[in-house]
C-alpha cells in the first residue's frame, strides 16, 4: 500500500483564518500554518493534497500555500454538515486509494527525526490498513477528542487494534467502556488529528451521512464502523500536536516550534528576560 | 484448628452456616477464653474482609452474651478510661488492645466484657462500612469523580439541547418522573449491602414500581417523584425542594458539601453523585462559577427542582432513594452520561443511576438497601444478588457483587390482568409512624453473622416465601400472595427481628381479621419495619368498603395510641397503580417549559420584593408566563389561588399556639418567678453545663467494701423472712416514676414512655407500666398481702396514663392503683451557644463514620446558628405546647406525692404502710424483693439505694466517696469524665424509703400531710438545698408531611440521687445483680436485652 494523497480539512466556519496565520519554523523561516501542514504532509511521501475549504476561501488559501501550490487542490464544502461530510467532499479526489488525513487547525511536532505524518504512513504501509494516530489523553480533555480503545498489538510498541471509537465520551462512559490497558489511570487514547484511511472509509462515511439530514456526523462516527469491516489500528505517535484554534494555541505552538529549533537560545533568553522583568514589576508594585 | 475458625473459613455451606451457640452454647469460661484468643489472633491476620467481620461478630457475641453468664456476680470490675477514649474516637483496634491488656491483669470481668463486646461490634460495622465505601468508589464509572480535583479539569459538558432557548428566550426544561418501589418480599432484609455481598444466593427481592396518590386529596395516582432541570442565567446552582419549601443558591463548591445546613442535603448529594460537582472537588476553595463555566458556559448556572407530591416520610416506599435516583438520572442525562436525553432509561443506564444512587446515599450519610432504587426500573422485577467473578472490583474480596441484577417480569409472566387484580385487592396505607430503620438493619446484619438456628431457619423460610410469591403472581392468585406476605411477616421477619412489628400494627391486623374474616386475605409489611407504609389485601368485592373503613380505623387507633407510640402524622390511605415506565424524561420547550405552580408559590414572594429592573431576563420571562397561565383556561383557579396565597399575609397560627402554651403553663402551676431566675442565671453563666460539675478540687474516690452491702451472693434468710412478713402485713407500697417522655427512647418524640408497648410478653406487646404491675401481682401472689402501686406523672403523661388505666379497669388493682399528678413544670429554653459548644466540644463524644461525622458537624454549625438567631437563653415556644414544657427532674416526684395528697391517701387506706420502693420506669427488674426489704427494715435507715456493677453503657455517675463521704454523684456533676471510670458502682435509682424518716427530713410527720401550706413550705425548703442542673435535651418539631427536626433545648432538673448529699439523710447502698438494676434507655438496647436472657428473667418475675 502506498499513500500518495492527503486530505486536509479547513472548512469549519470558525477556523477559516487559522491556516493563514504566520509562524516561524524551526529553521527561522517565516511560514503560514498551512505551509507547515503541507510540508508535514509532503515529508510523509504524499504527492497530491486536497484541502477542503469554505466557499470563497480559495484565494487566500492559495496565497498561504506559497511554494507548494502546485501540489494542492481545493474542494469547497457548500453546506456545513460536519466533519465527516468535509472529508467526504474529497471522495472524487481520493477515489479508492488510501489517503493521509490531517486537520487544518493543528500543528505537529515530532520528538524524533521522523515527522509525525511519516511515522504514521510507515505503520500503515507496513500493516496495509487504516491507522489513526493517537496520544495518551487525560480525562479532563475528553470533551474535545474522539477516543479509541483496544488491545495492544503483540510485539509492536505503541500499536493498538482498535475495538471502539467514541467521539467526546463522558468520563463515566470512558471508564466503563474505553479503558486501554497499559495507560495511567484516567488516561485514554485520544485522536491526534492525523489518520491514514483506506478507500473503504468513504463508504463508512456515506453510511453515517445517510442518516438524519440535520445530524452532523464526525469522523469518529464513521471510524466506529471500521473495526467490524476491516483491520483498523491506532498508533501512539512520537510527537505532540498543538491546536492553534484555541486561545493562546498559536502562541504555544510557536513557542514549542521555536524551542525545538535553531533559535532556541534566543527564545529562552527572551523568556527569562520577560519573567525577570515581570518579577521586578511585581516587587516594585 | 479452632472450631469457630473452621466455621468461618469453610467453603462447605453446612459447616459455614453453623451457629455460634452450636459450638459455644455449653462452653465453660476457660473454653470461651480459648475461643476468643483464637478468634482475636485470627482476625488480626486474616486478609479476607468477610472472614474478619464474622470473627469480629463472634467475638462481640461471646463477650456480650456468653462470658458474662460464666462470671460470678461479683466479677464486675472497672473499665479503663483510655480504652473508652479510643472507642469514642473510633480507634477500635487500640480500644480492644487496651481492654485486653486489662483483662490479662485483672482476669475476665463483666465491665470489661461489655467494653470488648462493644469495641468488636463497632469494629465489625466499621470494617463493613469501609468496604461499602471502597466498593462504591471503585465501581467503574464512579472512579473518575474521585480523581477530579480542580474545576478547570471538569470533563463534563451540558448537552447542547438544554442551551437552545426558543425565540422568546425561554430555556427548555428537562423533566424526569420516577415511580417509587413497593417490595413484595425482601427475603428478610437481604438487600442490606453486606448480606448481598456475602450471601448473594439469598439476596433476592421482588418489587414493583408504583404511582401514588393520597386518597381524598389527589385525583389519580401519578409518578410521585418529579425532578426538573434547566439552565439559568446566573452562575449559581439553585436547588429547590417544592415539598420542603426550601430553596438555596449555591455559590461555592464548599457549600455543596455542607449537607445539613438546610433541607436540601438530598439534592446536594445528587449533584455530587452525578458528577456535576464531583466528590473529588470536596475541599476546593473555588466558587461554583468555575465549575459552571466549564459545564454550561460563562455566566450560566443550573436550577434543580424536586417534587414528591407531598408523599409523607416513612412511607417505606423508598421515596428518598428514588428521588435521589431521579435527580441523578436527570443530571446524568443533561451531562450526556446517560445516553438518552428523553424517554425511559436503558438497562445499563438504570444500573449506572442505581450505582450512583448508592454513592449518593453514602455521601449524604444515609443508607438504603441495594434494591431501593427499584422505582427507576419499570413494573414488576426480581432483583438478585450475583456472585462476583473475575474482573469485578469485588472479586477476591467478597462472594457477591455490590450491584444486584434486575430481571423485569414481562407481561407473559405477570399479565396486565393480574396486575389489575393486585390493584383491585391491595389497600396501601401510611400508618403515621416514621421511624428510623437503621438500628433494625444493624440487628439483621449481626443476627445473620451469628447464624442462630432459629433465625437461620427463618432466613431460609423467607427465601422460600419469595419463590412462592413469584409463583403465586405468575399464577395470578392474589389471595395466595396475601397468605404468603402474612406468613412472611408473622414468621421469618418477626423471628429474625421481633421489633419489625409493634402494637399498632398488630391491632390493625386483628381488627381486619375480626371485621372481614376470610375476606381479609393478608397483611403485607413494606420496607424495613411496620407502622409506616403497609399493605392490606382484601377480597376485591369488599376492597372499596374496606379501604374506607381501614382509613378511618387507622386514624382512630392512632388517636388512641399516640401517647404511647411515636406517630409523626395521621394515617393516610394511598391510591396506587403499577408504573411500567420506571424513570422517564421529557424535554419541555416553549410554553410547555414551565416549572410546577408550587415552585412559583415558593419563589414568588421573594421575586415580588425585587424591583422588576433587577430581575434577570429569564425570571421576567418566567413571571410573564405564570401570569399568562393565570389567565388561561383550565386550572386557572388553582394556580391563581396558590400564588395569591403565597404572597398575601395569612392569619398567623402561632398566636393560637402561644395562647394554649400560656394556658398549659397556668394549668400546671408553672412557677414564673423561679423560671425567670433560672433563665437569668443561665444567661449570665451562673448555671450551665460546665457549672453542673462539682469543683475540680473535689475528691472523688471509689467506695470501700464497708460502704456497701453486697447482696449479689444472696441474702440471709432472716432478712428474707423479715421482708416477707412486712409484705404480708401491707407495710410496703411501690412508686414508679412515670413522668418522663423517654427523650432517648424516641429521640424527643414526646410519647409517654410508661405506656410504650416495647416487647411481647405472654403473647402480646406490653408496656413498661403493665410489666411493673405484673411484678407487683407476682409478689403478692407469692407472699400474700397487697401492695399499693403509685405511678407519678407529669403534665405530659398524666392524662394518658389515667386513660390507659381506666380503659383497662385498673388492671384488677382496684383502689390500690394510684396516679400522683406532677405539680412541677418548667419551660424549655433556647440553649446558650457556650453550652452547645461545651456539650459537643468539651465533653467526650462518640465520633461517627467519616461521612456521617461530616454531616453531623454541618448540622451542629446550623444548630449553633439557630440558637444565635432564635436568641440564646430565651423561652422555647416555637413548637406544640407540650413540646415546649418539661418535667423538672425526678427529685420532685416524692415531694409531689406529699403535695398532691397521694401519700396521705395511701396512709389513710393502709395505716400500717411504712416503706416505699421507688424506681424508674425503665428499671424493669426492680420488684419488692423480700430480702432487700428485710435488709432495709433491719438497717433502720431513711433510704437504701440499689447500685449495680458498671457496664460500658452505664454512664451518668455512680456511687463515690466525695470528700470522704459516700454519696451518689450524677454524671452531670462529675468534675471530670475520667473520674466516673474509677467508680465501681452505677446508680440504678431504685430506692427503699422509710416513710416516717423521710417525712422527718422534710420536717413533717404523718399528720402534717393534711396541711397543704406546711407541706409546700417544707418542700420548698428542701428544694432550695438541692443543686439545679442545666441539661440539653432533644426535642422534635414536626412539620410538613411527617418531617421532623430535632433541636437541642435547655431545661433544668433536680435529681433524686442528690438526697444522699444531705448529711441528715441516713443511707444504705445495696449492691444488686445487674439483671435487677439494668435500665432500658434506648430502643437499640432491646435486642441484646432480649438475647442475653434479661427478657426471660423479667417474664419469670411477672404474673400476667
Amino acid at each position: 500500500m502506498q499513500v500518495r494523497k492527503a486530505v486536509i480539512t479547513a472548512a469549519a466556519p470558525s477556523q477559516q483564518t487559522i491556516p493563514l496565520q504566520r509562524l516561524v519554523d524551526r529553521e527561522g523561516q517565516e511560514k503560514t500554518a498551512l505551509q507547515l501542514i503541507v510540508e508535514e504532509t509532503l515529508a510523509a511521501g504524499v504527492e497530491e493534497i486536497c484541502i477542503v475549504i469554505c466557499p470563497g476561501d480559495q484565494r487566500s488559501y492559495e496565497q498561504a500555500a506559497g511554494d507548494h501550490l502546485g501540489s494542492v487542490r481545493f474542494v469547497e464544502q457548500n453546506h456545513p454538515r460536519g466533519y465527516a461530510d468535509a472529508i467526504h467532499r474529497a471522495r472524487k479526489f481520493t477515489g479508492d486509494e488510501p489517503f493521509l488525513h490531517l486537520v487544518g487547525d493543528h500543528l505537529y511536532l515530532s520528538r524524533t527525526n521522523t515527522p509525525c505524518a511519516k511515522q504514521l504512513v510507515k505503520v500503515a504501509t507496513e500493516f496495509q490498513c487504516s491507522v489513526s494516530a493517537v496520544q495518551s489523553t487525560r480525562e479532563n480533555k475528553l470533551p474535545y477528542f474522539g477516543i479509541i480503545s483496544g488491545a495492544h498489538v503483540p510485539r509492536h510498541d505503541d500499536l493498538y487494534e482498535v475495538e471502539r471509537v467514541v467521539e467526546k465520551p463522558t468520563p463515566t462512559f470512558a471508564e466503563q467502556e474505553l479503558v486501554t490497558p497499559g495507560l495511567r489511570a484516567g488516561h485514554y487514547l485520544g485522536f491526534f488529528g492525523m489518520h491514514v484511511l483506506t478507500g473503504d472509509v468513504m463508504n463508512a462515511i456515506e453510511q453515517v451521512l445517510s442518516g438524519d439530514a440535520d445530524s452532523r456526523p464526525t469522523l469518529s462516527d464513521a471510524a466506529a464502523l471500521l473495526p467490524s469491516r476491516q483491520r483498523y489500528l491506532a498508533y501512539r505517535v512520537h510527537g505532540t500536536r498543538y491546536n492553534i484554534g484555541v486561545q493562546y494555541g498559536l502562541l504555544i505552538a510557536q513557542l514549542a516550534i521555536g524551542l525545538s529549533g535553531r533559535d532556541r537560545d534566543q527564545i529562552l533568553t527572551e523568556l527569562v528576560d520577560l519573567l525577570a522583568n515581570r518579577a521586578e514589576a511585581t516587587q516594585a508594585s | 484448628m479452632n472450631r469457630l475458625i473452621e466455621i468461618i473459613t469453610s467453603q462447605n455451606d453446612s459447616l459455614r452456616d453453623q451457629s455460634l451457640e452450636s459450638i459455644c452454647g455449653n462452653a465453660s469460661l476457660s473454653e470461651l477464653l480459648e475461643h476468643v484468643d483464637a478468634l482475636d489472633s485470627f482476625r488480626r491476620h486474616e486478609t479476607n474482609l468477610y472472614r474478619r467481620v464474622r470473627a469480629l461478630f463472634f467475638l462481640a457475641a461471646i463477650y456480650r452474651y456468653l462470658i458474662p453468664h460464666q462470671l460470678s456476680p461479683t466479677q464486675t470490675g472497672l473499665i479503663p478510661y483510655a480504652g473508652y477514649e479510643h472507642l469514642l474516637a473510633r480507634r477500635f483496634s487500640e480500644a480492644i488492645d487496651t481492654f485486653l491488656e486489662s483483662q490479662v491483669t485483672s482476669g475476665p470481668q463483666d465491665g470489661l466484657s461489655s467494653s470488648l463486646a462493644s469495641a468488636y461490634h463497632q469494629l465489625g460495622f466499621q470494617t463493613l462500612a469501609d468496604q461499602v465505601r471502597h466498593s462504591v468508589r471503585s465501581v467503574r464509572g464512579n472512579q473518575w469523580m474521585f480523581r477530579l480535583g480542580h474545576p478547570d479539569d471538569h470533563p463534563l459538558r451540558i448537552r447542547p439541547e438544554l442551551l437552545n432557548a426558543d425565540t422568546f428566550g425561554t430555556m427548555p426544561i428537562l423533566q424526569e418522573t420516577t415511580a417509587v418501589r413497593m417490595d413484595f418480599s425482601h427475603s428478610a432484609w437481604s438487600d442490606i449491602f453486606f448480606l448481598g455481598m456475602d450471601f448473594p444466593e439469598g439476596a433476592r427481592v421482588l418489587n414493583v414500581s408504583i404511582d401514588l396518590g393520597v386518597r381524598g386529596r389527589d385525583a389519580a395516582p401519578k409518578p410521585p417523584i418529579e425532578a426538573y432541570l434547566r439552565v439559568i442565567d446566573r452562575p449559581v446552582i439553585r436547588l429547590v425542594s417544592v415539598d420542603l419549601g426550601a430553596t438555596t443558591e449555591i455559590t461555592t463548591i464548599a457549600d455543596m458539601f455542607d449537607f445539613a445546613r438546610d433541607y436540601l442535603g438530598l439534592l446536594k448529594a445528587a449533584v455530587i453523585a452525578s458528577g456535576v460537582v464531583a466528590p473529588g472537588l470536596e475541599g476546593c476553595q473555588q466558587p461554583i462559577r468555575d465549575v459552571l463555566e466549564r459545564l454550561v458556559g460563562p455566566n450560566r448556572g443550573l436550577e434543580l427542582v424536586s417534587k414528591i407530591n407531598d408523599i409523607p416520610k416513612g412511607s417505606r416506599l423508598a421515596v428518598s432513594t428514588n428521588l435521589l435516583g431521579s435527580l441523578i438520572s436527570i443530571l446524568m442525562r443533561a451531562t450526556g452520561q446517560v445516553a438518552s436525553l428523553q424517554g425511559p432509561l436503558t438497562e445499563s443506564d438504570r444500573r449506572l443511576v442505581a450505582a450512583r444512587a448508592i454513592l449518593g446515599e453514602w455521601i449524604g450519610g444515609s443508607g438504603g438497601g441495594w434494591q431501593d432504587s427499584g422505582g427507576v426500573w419499570p413494573g414488576v422485577k426480581l432483583i438478585c444478588g450475583t456472585i462476583a467473578s473475575e474482573g469485578d472490583p469485588e472479586f477476591g474480596v467478597s462472594r457477591g457483587r455490590l450491584m444486584p441484577v434486575h430481571e423485569v417480569l414481562e407481561q407473559d409472566q405477570v399479565s396486565s390482568e393480574v396486575r389489575q387484580r393486585l390493584q383491585d385487592s391491595l389497600v396501601l396505607i401510611h400508618g403515621g409512624m416514621a421511624q428510623n430503620v437503621g438500628p433494625i438493619l444493624e440487628m439483621v446484619t449481626e443476627h445473620y453473622l451469628l447464624r442462630s438456628d432459629k433465625e437461620w431457619k427463618g432466613r431460609k423460610q423467607a427465601m422460600q416465601i419469595l419463590d412462592d410469591v413469584v409463583e403465586a403472581l405468575k399464577a395470578g392468585d392474589i389471595q395466595r400472595v396475601g397468605e404468603l406476605t402474612t406468613q412472611n411477616f408473622e414468621g421469618p421477619l418477626q423471628t429474625i427481628i421481633p421489633w419489625a412489628t409493634n402494637r399498632f400494627t398488630d391491632r390493625l391486623i386483628e381488627m381486619c381479621r375480626a371485621r372481614y374474616a376470610d375476606k381479609f386475605w393478608g397483611f403485607w409489611m413494606l420496607g424495613g419495619m411496620a407502622g409506616g407504609g403497609m399493605g392490606f389485601i382484601f377480597d376485591p368485592k369488599i376492597k372499596p368498603e374496606a379501604q374506607d373503613w381501614l382509613g378511618q380505623a387507622a386514624v382512630d387507633l392512632k388517636r388512641e395510641m399516640q401517647t404511647s407510640l411515636p406517630f409523626a402524622m395521621d394515617p393516610v390511605v394511598y391510591d396506587f397503580s403499577i408504573n411500567d415506565n420506571g424513570s422517564f424524561a421529557t424535554l419541555l420547550r416553549g410554553d410547555q417549559a414551565m416549572l410546577p405552580d408550587r415552585y412559583f408559590a415558593l419563589v414568588l414572594p421573594e421575586l415580588l420584593r425585587t424591583p422588576t429592573r433587577d430581575l434577570s431576563l429569564q425570571t421576567r420571562g418566567d413571571l410573564e408566563r405564570v401570569a399568562r397561565r393565570c389567565h388561561a383556561d383550565g386550572e386557572v383557579a388553582t394556580t391563581a389561588a396558590l400564588l395569591l396565597d403565597s404572597v398575601l399575609p395569612r392569619q398567623a397560627s402561632t398566636s393560637k399556639a402561644e395562647s394554649s402554651l400560656s394556658q398549659l403553663l397556668a394549668d400546671t402551676g408553672f412557677d414564673r418567678e423561679q423560671h425567670d431566675q433560672i433563665r437569668s442565671d443561665m444567661r449570665l453563666g451562673r448555671i450551665g453545663l460546665s457549672q453542673n460539675r462539682l469543683s475540680a478540687n473535689t475528691s472523688i474516690e471509689d467506695v470501700q467494701p464497708s460502704d456497701v452491702t453486697d447482696v449479689r451472693g444472696g441474702i440471709d434468710t432472716k432478712y428474707v423472712d423479715l421482708g416477707k412478713s412486712s409484705i404480708k402485713n401491707d407495710e410496703i407500697a411501690i412508686v414508679t416514676l412515670a413522668a418522663g417522655v423517654g427523650s432517648r427512647w424516641t429521640q424527643g418524640a414526646g410519647v409517654c414512655k410508661a405506656l410504650h408497648p416495647f416487647n411481647r410478653f405472654a403473647g402480646r406487646h406490653r408496656s413498661f407500666l403493665e410489666v411493673h404491675l405484673a411484678k407487683n401481682r407476682y409478689t403478692t401472689s407469692q407472699y400474700g398481702g397487697s401492695i399499693p402501686h403509685v405511678f407519678t406523672t407529669s403534665y405530659l403523661t398524666d392524662a394518658a396514663i389515667r386513660d390507659f388505666i381506666n380503659q383497662n379497669d385498673g388492671f384488677g388493682f382496684g383502689n390500690k392503683l394510684h396516679v400522683s399528678t406532677g405539680r412541677s413544670v418548667g419551660l424549655r429554653m433556647i440553649p446558650m451557644v457556650r453550652d452547645l459548644r461545651f456539650l459537643w466540644e468539651e465533653t467526650s463524644q462518640q465520633m461517627l463514620d467519616e461521612q456521617q461525622q461530616k454531616v453531623r458537624e454541618s448540622l451542629r454549625a446550623a444548630l449553633i446558628n439557630w440558637a444565635q438567631v432564635a436568641g440564646e437563653g430565651s423561652d422555647y415556644t416555637d413548637n406544640l405546647p407540650n413540646q415546649c414544657v418539661h418535667p423538672v427532674g425526678h427529685w420532685y416526684e416524692i415531694p409531689n406525692l406529699l403535695r398532691s395528697g397521694t401519700l396521705a391517701k395511701l396512709l389513710e387506706q393502709q395505716s400500717g404502710l411504712k416503706y416505699l420502693l421507688l424506681h424508674n420506669i425503665d428499671t424493669l427488674g426492680a420488684n419488692v424483693d423480700p430480702g432487700l426489704l428485710g435488709l432495709h427494715i433491719d438497717s433502720q435507715q431513711t433510704l437504701s439505694f440499689e447500685v449495680i456493677g458498671r457496664r460500658l453503657d452505664d454512664r451518668g455517675g455512680g456511687l463515690a466517696r466525695v470528700n470522704g463521704r459516700p454519696r451518689l454523684v450524677e454524671g452531670l456533676a462529675m468534675p471530670s469524665e475520667q473520674a466516673e471510670f474509677a467508680l465501681t458502682y452505677y446508680n440504678s435509682m431504685t430506692t427503699w424509703i422509710t416513710i416516717d424518716s423521710l417525712l422527718g427530713v422534710f420536717g413533717l410527720n404523718r399528720n402534717d400531710l393534711q396541711d397543704k401550706v406546711k407541706v409546700d413550705a417544707a418542700v420548698r425548703r428542701v428544694a432550695m438545698r438541692m443543686p439545679t442542673y442545666i441539661t440539653l435535651k432533644d426535642v422534635k418539631k414536626r412539620w410538613g408531611h411527617a418531617q421532623e427536626d430535632i433541636f437541642p433545648v435547655a431545661q433544668f432538673e433536680k435529681l433524686w440521687g442528690d438526697m444522699t448529699a444531705l448529711p441528715e439523710v441516713h443511707t444504705n447502698y445495696f449492691v444488686t445483680n445487674l439483671v435487677r438494676g439494668q435500665q432500658l434507655k434506648a430502643q437499640a438496647q432491646l435486642d441484646p436485652w432480649k438475647r442475653d436472657g434479661s427478657a426471660d428473667y423479667i417474664d419469670s418475675i411477672c404474673r400476667w
